[in-house]
């Protein structure tokens, strides 16, 4: 396995100027995350672990220090660049799900693969991921507004992983669901990190941290254990 | 299988298809607008061109307006007409071509007991042929016979044989004249012989009648080589107008056709921009929709834009959208504006016989094409807005 970082934050600060005044969310964060480590990400409301998992999927840059991803510097890369990064190595599943509407089940895990190889997929791979999280065949045409949280879910963690990237950025992924379908997706994330996925985990629940191997607690910005 | 941003593109329509039709509608009037408008110019100046190049040989001699040449003793003298050595001059300038002399004058007329007014023509009786075919009768063979144009006999119910008398009503001993032919409907012709409200007589029961032998209203060249035109007019010019002494003046069809074509050309763009000003409200129209629909997909915006899009993919996405309301308004337009573009020239016009003509039809895919060239305008902005929207404040939006 690769010993250097496959995250890097050195001294990132992420400053909001804002009418109110300058707002800092991420003060002098240092952070090393190597390949196929399982991290949650805890901390209260306004601690900046939304703001860092911008970061992370180079959504933001920093507004000072150095984020690097993969040894690449995420600042000096270009918007194209970060864009084809976003496409390729990291896989974002939110609390939202947030599919396309407008695409159905499949499509929208067909997407990514649209966009990185500018064709429809005819290999049978968004399928074959779509079967991997345990979403029903007969569902695949189905629109997103026609599926419930779960299996939305599934559809947003099948689109994250088509492309097969490195890295998959969870933003509150069970928020929005029951129970026992929340430990549904937890047992598939804990999967793709055994299958060597590097799985960073925004959670306010310690049950579902306990699935991580490494908890990162953020409060006013700042990191106050890793 | 269709690209996914131009099936997003036409999702989006479908999703949203009572707002996107009444966008179109917008392209449909314009495009509809422009057509019909640049197909009733085009009709016009085809139907005008048809007419006119039926005598686009003729070379029409006209004298200047007022001629005034210094008499006897430092007076002046007014002559207005071309004199019997001028027209020797026109003909030894036009060669073997044929030489119309014309008198023409107006004048009031009766028949029975209606008056009217129209012009009178006295030609050489062995010229008309040559220029003229009698519709009904026969030409001019007697000394009081006369022809009449398709307007006068019309109004005036003329048949042949029947006698119209020449001069204002109150006028005792009024000459008579007897309709021996009627000419078909000639219209607006470039020989300067209008004839549709016209009497046409004999030379000599016109200058009986009205004096002025040998002074001519007009001569006309009729040419047996239409390339031959410039000579006979340089020609006819060099004797004529000597000196610098403007004594005759010159034109032709060609020059008329030309005119008058550049001013039905004007005209055209005209009611063309007119037209045009439908396409800027629909363009408004479709700019609103445009960004309606990027305010109400922000999230989705966001959402692609954070799993990968391009930026360029957004902006294609959103163009396609403005593209496919500007190729349905562009079709429906186009299918609508030959069925209102055949009813709009047949009701100005009143002939049809040039619309599907390429001059004419060409005006309904320019329609079309402006149309879409238009739409995709209207979408730049909105599109190029969605391309560089802030992901994360996208995704925000609620």
């Amino acid at each position: 396995m690769n010993e250097d970082p496959l995250i890097q934050l050195s001294d990132v600060s992420k400053v909001y100027h804002l009418e109110s005044g300058d707002f800092t969310a991420l003060d002098h964060v240092c952070l090393d995350i190597m390949e196929n480590e399982f991290i949650a990400i805890m901390g209260p409301s306004g601690s900046g672990k939304s703001t860092l998992m911008n970061q992370l999927g180079i959504l933001d840059v920093p507004s000072s220090g150095r984020l690097y991803i993969e040894g690449k510097d995420v600042a000096r890369m270009s918007g194209l660049e970060r864009t084809h990064m976003r496409r390729d190595t990291i896989g974002y599943i939110f609390q939202k799900f947030y599919l396309i509407p407008l695409l159905s089940a499949y499509e929208n895990v067909e997407y990514p693969l649209i966009l990185k190889y500018k064709q429809r997929d005819k290999s049978g791979k968004a399928a074959a991921v779509l079967r991997s999280v345990g979403f029903d065949d007969a569902l695949s045409a189905h629109r997103p507004s026609q599926l419930s949280g779960g299996q939305q879910q599934r559809v947003a963690i099948a689109r994250a992983l088509v492309n097969d990237p490195k890295i998959l950025l969870c933003d509150e992924p069970t928020g929005n669901l029951d129970r026992k379908t929340g430990l549904q997706i937890m047992e598939i994330l804990a999967g793709l990190y055994k299958e060597g996925k590097t799985v960073i985990l925004v959670t306010h629940d310690p049950k579902i941290a306990e699935y991580a191997h490494r908890t990162i607690e953020l409060e006013d910005g700042r990191v106050i254990s890793s | 299988m269709r690209d996914i941003f131009f099936e997003l593109s036409v999702r989006s329509v479908r999703l949203n298809f009572l707002r996107s039709l009444l966008a179109s509608i917008g392209i449909v009037i314009g495009v509809v607008a422009i057509s019909s408008m640049g197909m009733l110019g085009a009709n016009m100046q085809l139907s005008v061109k048809e007419q006119l190049s039926s005598s686009v040989n003729t070379v029409i001699i006209t004298p200047d307006v007022v001629r005034t040449e210094p008499g006897a003793g430092g007076t002046t003298t007014q002559q207005q007409g071309i004199d019997k050595s001028e027209l020797n001059d026109i003909r030894n300038a036009a060669g073997l071509n044929e030489v119309i002399p014309i008198h023409r004058t107006s004048s009031q007329f009766t028949v029975g007991s209606t008056n009217g007014r129209g012009s009178i023509y006295g030609f050489d009786p062995n010229d008309i042929p040559k220029f003229l075919t009698v519709e009904q009768g026969d030409t001019i063979r007697g000394p009081s016979d006369a022809i009449v144009g398709a307007s006068v006999a019309s109004n005036f119910n003329l048949q042949i044989g029947t006698r119209i008398k020449i001069g204002p009503p109150n006028t005792v001993d009024r000459p008579t004249v007897r309709v021996s032919g009627i000419l078909p409907t000639r219209g607006f012709t470039s020989d300067g012989i209008n004839t549709d409200n016209a009497i046409i007589v004999s030379d000599t029961w016109y200058t009986d009648h009205y004096g002025d032998k040998d002074l001519y209203d007009q001569v006309n060249v009729i040419l047996q080589n239409v390339d031959t035109i410039s000579t006979v007019e340089s020609a006819i010019d060099t004797k004529l107008n000597k000196n610098r002494n403007q004594v005759v003046r010159i034109s032709d069809a060609s020059s008329r056709l030309t005119s008058i074509s550049q001013t039905l050309g004007t005209i055209t763009s005209f009611i063309l921009a007119i037209g045009g000003i439908s396409l800027v409200v629909a363009a408004v129209s479709i700019f609103n929709v445009m960004m309606m629909s990027v305010n109400e997909r922000i999230q989705e915006i966001g959402i692609l834009l954070s799993i990968g899009t391009e930026k360029g993919e957004v902006r294609r996405m959103f163009l396609y959208e403005a593209f496919i309301l500007g190729i349905i308004g562009a079709i429906v337009g186009g299918i609508c504006s030959l069925t209102i573009g055949y009813s709009v020239v047949s009701a100005m016009i009143g002939n049809t016989a040039y619309f599907f003509l390429p001059d004419s039809i060409i005006y309904v895919p320019y329609g079309m094409i402006i149309g879409i060239v238009v739409c995709i305008l209207s979408g730049l902005y909105p599109a190029w807005r969605a391309s560089n929207l802030d992901p994360i404040d996208a995704l925000r939006n609620e």
